[in-house]
């Protein structure tokens, strides 16, 4: 489906920072929260997260947003595909 | 020559897998492995890449119904598959995948043949017992990758062994559900062939996220074995959501600890069962941590002392297998687990040898030397990530973690990589441990 632009596609930039703070600090990266590029791939190279990560980030989520990941219900390659869609899903779906 | 039929007679009509609420039946599952056995090309070796279980075990089957032997890598890592793939010439990939998983080498789709009618359990073929069925592979310890073949009468009767224990404890026959790879041996031998060769019903999910395991469960009839790892145990137990009655939780592939085993019995309701073993053993013996020290065999299985190793001896092995590990022997059937070898490491259950990871590492064009080491793990962690102490001056962290990441599991990735003018080797060209921690202690102060 084409998105419109609109005040609701925005990106929420506070949220995005709150979200890289919280990945910095529970995964222990050895990166500033500001290093992590808001369109980047977050699985890769550049940040090294892997499965493992995966789990640890979607319980930071769920303990601070309410959120609970699922595997079958979404594409979660298109949910983690970076930081900014991450927040995206967050913002989408948060019950706190 | 001893012959075992493919598959145990059972009930046909028995409920058998379930996916999204659509349950097939043992006498559907027979059906859609003869029809692909008949279906097979020709060949002597397969590489088994299905993601889904019961297409996993279909395929399997099918393979061993033909006589051909099933290769299971123990890393998608693509150098890990090319040497697999050179040790094993002509190999064919099945899988369930509308794309072949693997470029390089011939494909061909599982899942799309509708089972004929005709196939039915009086067509059940007979199979050798000493037929190898599954070749699985550890990292050795120079990287090359070590071959540990499976024949089909000793896998059999070790899963036996097994489900007499398991269920034992649940009480009956249980419905399965695996968050594990079904590729390793652990995920092979209790989320594939324990339900299949023993009574059980299985899940063809394999779950992640917290939610999608409660949902795998809920799908499911009671009683529920739940099969994890602690790391994914701590995680789902974190998680504080509502799960359906499980009869059984098993754990393998790290330790679980006292504290997370009665955590899980209080939350869950349910015994915690902890299995010791590995590739080349497969399962050897159970504890329930919170409530004993010792790890009894399953049944058929002794351990015997010689000089200082201990070995498994028993008809499910073709020859003893040595122990990876430390182990104090009360008798020939109970003992007591001292400690892991040193070089061998375990991050989120998955296992390598340092030796393998510090040769990927120093073979890495432009890497002068290096050493990868594993801190100390703190308490309330069920994973430690390594640390790698790297000399090359013409490289950065991204060059190194893309050149690794040909070579090695994603899981052993450094997290932190530390840059040294040079590593302080002894004169043997050793690093010593105690060497490693103080590196540790002064680049990485909190994580020593």
């Amino acid at each position: 489906m084409e998105q419109q632009p609109s005040a609701h596609n925005e990106p929420d930039l506070a949220l995005e920072s709150e979200i890289a703070g919280l990945i910095v600090s529970a995964l222990n990266l050895d990166i500033a929260p500001a290093d992590i590029v808001p369109d980047a791939p977050l699985y890769g190279d550049e940040l090294g997260i892997d499965s493992i990560d995966i789990l640890e980030i979607a319980l930071v989520m769920s303990k601070q947003y309410g959120v609970q990941m699922k595997a079958d219900n979404e594409d979660n390659s298109t949910i983690f595909a970076s930081l900014r869609k991450l927040a995206a899903y967050i913002r989408e779906h948060r019950s706190k | 020559m001893t012959l075992i039929p493919l598959l145990p007679a059972s009930d046909s009509s028995a409920p058998f897998a379930f996916h999204n609420g659509v349950s097939i039946d043992r006498a559907a599952f027979y059906r859609q492995v003869l029809t692909l056995a008949a279906a097979l090309p020709e060949r002597e070796r397969v590489l088994n890449m299905c993601t889904d279980r019961y297409w996993f075990a279909v395929t399997l089957f099918a393979a061993i119904a033909r006589g051909m032997l099933t290769v299971l890598p123990n890393s998608a890592a693509p150098e890990h598959i090319a040497a697999v793939a050179a040790v094993q010439p002509g190999l064919l990939v099945l899988g369930d995948q509308a794309q072949s998983p693997l470029e390089t080498l011939p494909y061909f789709r599982v899942d799309t043949l509708p089972a004929d009618p005709a196939m039915d359990a009086t067509a059940m073929p007979h199979i050798p017992f000493e037929q190898r069925v599954a070749c699985m592979y550890t990292s050795g310890s120079t990287g090359a990758p070590m071959p540990h073949f499976k024949t089909f009468g000793r896998l059999q009767l070790a899963i036996l062994a097994g489900a007499e224990r398991v269920w034992g404890v649940a009480g009956a026959a249980c419905s399965v559900v695996g968050t594990v790879p079904i590729r390793h041996m652990y995920g092979l031998e209790s989320s594939v062939l324990l339900p299949i060769l023993a009574g059980g019903r299985m899940s063809t999910r394999i779950p992640f996220f917290p939610a999608d395991i409660a949902s795998a469960l809920a799908e499911l009839p009671a009683p529920r074995l739940l099969v994890i790892t602690p790391f994914h145990l701590r995680k789902l137990l974190e998680a504080g959501i509502v799960l359906p009655d499980i009869a059984v939780v098993l754990s393998a592939t790290a330790p679980l600890s006292t504290e997370l085993a009665a955590q899980a019995r209080r939350q869950l309701a349910c015994p915690i069962l902890e299995i010791y073993g590995s590739t080349e053993t497969g399962q050897v013996a159970t504890r329930q941590p919170d409530l004993e020290s010792d790890w009894q065999t399953l049944q058929g299985i002794t351990l015997e002392q010689r000089d200082d190793e201990v070995w498994a001896v028993g008809e499910v092995y073709e020859t003893p297998q040595m122990l990876n590990d430390t182990v104090e022997l009360h008798d020939a059937r109970t003992f007591r687990l001292l400690d892991r070898k040193a070089n061998m490491i375990n991050v989120a259950g998955k296992r390598s040898s340092l030796s393998f990871l510090n040769a990927a590492l120093t073979g890495l064009p432009g890497v002068v030397d290096g050493v990868f080491c594993l801190p100390e793990r703190q308490d309330g962690e069920e994973v430690e990530r390594l640390v790698a102490f790297v000399v090359a001056p013409a490289l950065d962290r991204a060059t190194i973690l893309a050149g690794l990441r040909l070579h090695v599991d994603s899981v052993f990735l450094p997290r932190h990589i530390v840059f040294v003018d040079a590593l302080p080797r002894d004169g043997n060209g050793k690093i010593l441990a105690r060497t490693l921690q103080a590196l540790l202690a002064q680049h990485l102060p909190g994580r020593s």
